[in-house]
């Protein structure tokens, strides 16, 4: 990898030329090679992205050649009662999703972040284990349960089963703002002679808050896009939309996908951006928060009790 | 008193997880073992030779072809996705992390439509066969992607990229440059360095990013099914087949539970590995102190 610019490293370099070396170590430079590979990636990646946007504006009814602009495929998919009632389906089901996470996982990664060694090491073994494990097996999993326990499949079973595998990423999110937390806070809140619970409320549940929404918000994107969870625990009647574009791609190859594509982009890239903005005003907050309380009266309380 | 309060808030979410993660898995597990009724529903019941099933003809062709595929789909997300990773976390400058947000945009795109856009690019009469008829090359199409082995290969690499790039670029981004500049300065090229100093130091990346890409690439089904052909069924077109089409439900269970091995092997594999190298680490900082700020 020709990639690092060949410092000669010689016994007469003195003080200035190792420092211009590592200002051009550190600066923002351009190895050419890296950036052609990481271009090239770029390329491959957008793509197809690119692709369905341009797609979805054709107006012929190939699926390979563009032939003119209409927006003829957004009107048929706005006009299709079976498409727009999965689309409310899946908007429901990830809205739900997105608040029951919001909860569960914030319990979760409190009991994570502060529980005895014992409860947080097995919770943090599972959580793991569910991160990672691919969704074919739950999802057959969670359709042999419903089964075997005689319940129906409706949206409420697709919830559930969307719940299970997206809680754990606002309890792994959130839980490590919590270990980043500065004990000192709460102490210091408890000194000024409020319970431990209410200091945890005031003082560090408004410090995750911008980590619980904002993952909360990814839930949201996971649950709206997930297909193999859905396809296992949907039962009769309207499916989610990605169960619905299964469906219509098994049936042939249609441009109306395009249409549909572009605007679930269009959703959950808005969801994503407002994620994102949650995370930067987590960071802002971040440098706000001192380190170490100043040398008051309260911080000396504290050094006397630590 | 306090801690037993913070233990009780796991409850909810371990509740959840017993009910919809592990319960699920056991009753696979259970499947596994089962057989099934004249209508071909699954019954209970104690048959260990369902797991030979994979060695069968039908089977076994089926398992390694997964494998292989997966092996090579994660091959290439490492060639492609480390490079991308390395170059926008060190050279990324303030543009870093919306250069990371763009290997994210892919996912805000439904899976199957993704799948759906390889389709039209690569497929017979697609984008890129029009290309290269244009072109001058003849045959028709002159290249046939979409039905083989690269199609499919294409596709998994595309569904499971950024998790790839993400944990690497995230080892990276926690390099410490000096020692870069101490293995140039002690005389080493650019790819010497690479390989004993920065690989080194980030192959934990690599080695999550192998993990979450795999897993899920063993499991998937749809990328076989749309870019795929008769020759190319993964292990999840099996397990489809087997409890949503009209195929045996035990072969399927035997086959999922192929997949839970799989992670749970890996998952010991991890903290194995964690263990080796934080024993490792303390037994050379006991016998080599390092201090960084002390040195003068």
């Amino acid at each position: 990898m020709s990639t690092i610019s060949p410092a000669v490293p010689t016994e007469t370099s003195g003080h200035a030329p190792a420092k211009a070396r590592r200002r051009r170590l550190r600066g923002f430079y351009r190895p050419r090679s890296l950036w052609l590979v990481t271009t090239i990636g770029f390329v491959l990646l957008l793509a197809p992205i690119a692709v369905v946007v341009l797609f979805s504006f054709n107006s012929g009814r190939s699926l390979y050649v563009l032939s003119g602009f209409s927006t003829q495929w957004y009107s048929s998919f706005f006009r299709s009662g079976s498409i727009i009632s999965s689309v409310e389906l899946s908007f429901e089901i990830a809205f739900a999703c997105m608040v029951i996470c919001a909860i569960l996982g914030t319990l979760t990664a409190f009991s994570l972040a502060r529980g005895s060694r014992l409860v947080s090491g097995s919770m943090s073994g599972t959580v793991l284990a569910r991160l990672l494990s691919p969704e074919i097996a739950t999802g057959v999993g969670s359709l042999l349960l419903f089964t075997q326990l005689h319940i129906q499949l409706s949206p409420i079973t697709i919830t559930v089963a969307h719940v299970a595998f997206s809680f754990v990423y606002v309890a792994v999110v959130v839980r490590s703002r919590l270990v980043g937390l500065n004990p000192e806070l709460e102490l210091a809140a408890q000194d000024l002679g409020v319970s431990p619970m209410k200091a945890t409320r005031l003082v560090a549940l408004p410090l995750v808050w911008p980590a619980i929404v904002a993952s909360s918000l990814l839930v949201f994107v996971f649950s709206f896009d997930d297909f193999v969870t859905s396809y296992f625990t949907t039962g009769a009647g309207v499916p989610p939309l990605p169960v619905r574009i299964y469906a219509m791609l098994r049936f042939g190859l249609t441009p109306v996908v395009n249409a549909i594509g572009v605007v679930m982009l269009v959703t959950t890239g808005a969801v994503a951006i407002a994620a994102y903005a949650m995370f930067a005003l987590q960071s802002r907050r971040d440098s706000a928060v001192p380190e170490t309380l100043p040398d008051t009266p309260v911080s000396q309380g504290i050094g006397d009790v630590a | 008193m306090r801690q037993r309060f913070w233990n009780a808030l796991a409850l909810p979410g371990g509740a959840w997880l017993v009910v919809l993660f592990i319960a699920p898995l056991g009753i696979v597990l259970a499947y596994s073992f089962g057989t099934t009724n004249i209508v071909n529903q699954a019954i209970f019941g104690w048959h260990p030779a369902n797991y030979l099933a994979v060695t069968k003809s039908f089977y076994a062709p089926i398992v390694l072809r997964t494998l292989l595929y997966s092996v090579l789909a994660t091959l290439a997300s490492i060639l492609l996705g480390y490079p991308m990773a390395y170059t926008i976390a060190r050279f990324g400058g303030r543009w870093r992390l919306i250069l990371v947000g763009l290997v994210l945009v892919p996912w805000l795109v439904d899976y199957l439509v993704r799948i759906y856009a390889w389709v039209i690019i690569l497929g017979d009469n697609g984008l890129l066969n029009t290309w290269l008829h244009d072109l001058g090359f003849s045959g028709s199409p002159p290249l046939t992607i979409v039905t083989t082995a690269p199609a499919v290969v294409i596709g998994l690499v595309y569904d499971y990229f950024p998790l790839m790039v993400l944990p690497i670029y995230m080892a990276v981004d926690q390099l410490d440059l000096d020692l870069i500049e101490a293995s140039r300065d002690l005389g080493a090229n650019g790819w010497r360095s690479f390989c004993r100093v920065i690989f080194p130091l980030t192959k934990h990346g690599v080695a999550a990013g192998c993990i979450l890409v795999f897993l899920p690439m063993l499991g998937d089904f749809a990328t076989a099914q749309f870019l795929g052909g008769p020759g190319t069924s993964m292990i999840g077109n099996l397990i489809n087949e087997d409890f949503i089409g009209s195929g045996y439900p035990p072969y399927g269970a035997v086959l999922t539970m192929l997949i839970v091995i799989v992670l749970l092997v890996s998952m010991a594999a991890t903290s194995i590995a964690r263990a080796v190298s934080r024993l490792r680490e303390s037994r050379s900082e006991a016998a080599w102190p390092v201090s960084t700020t002390s040195a003068a």
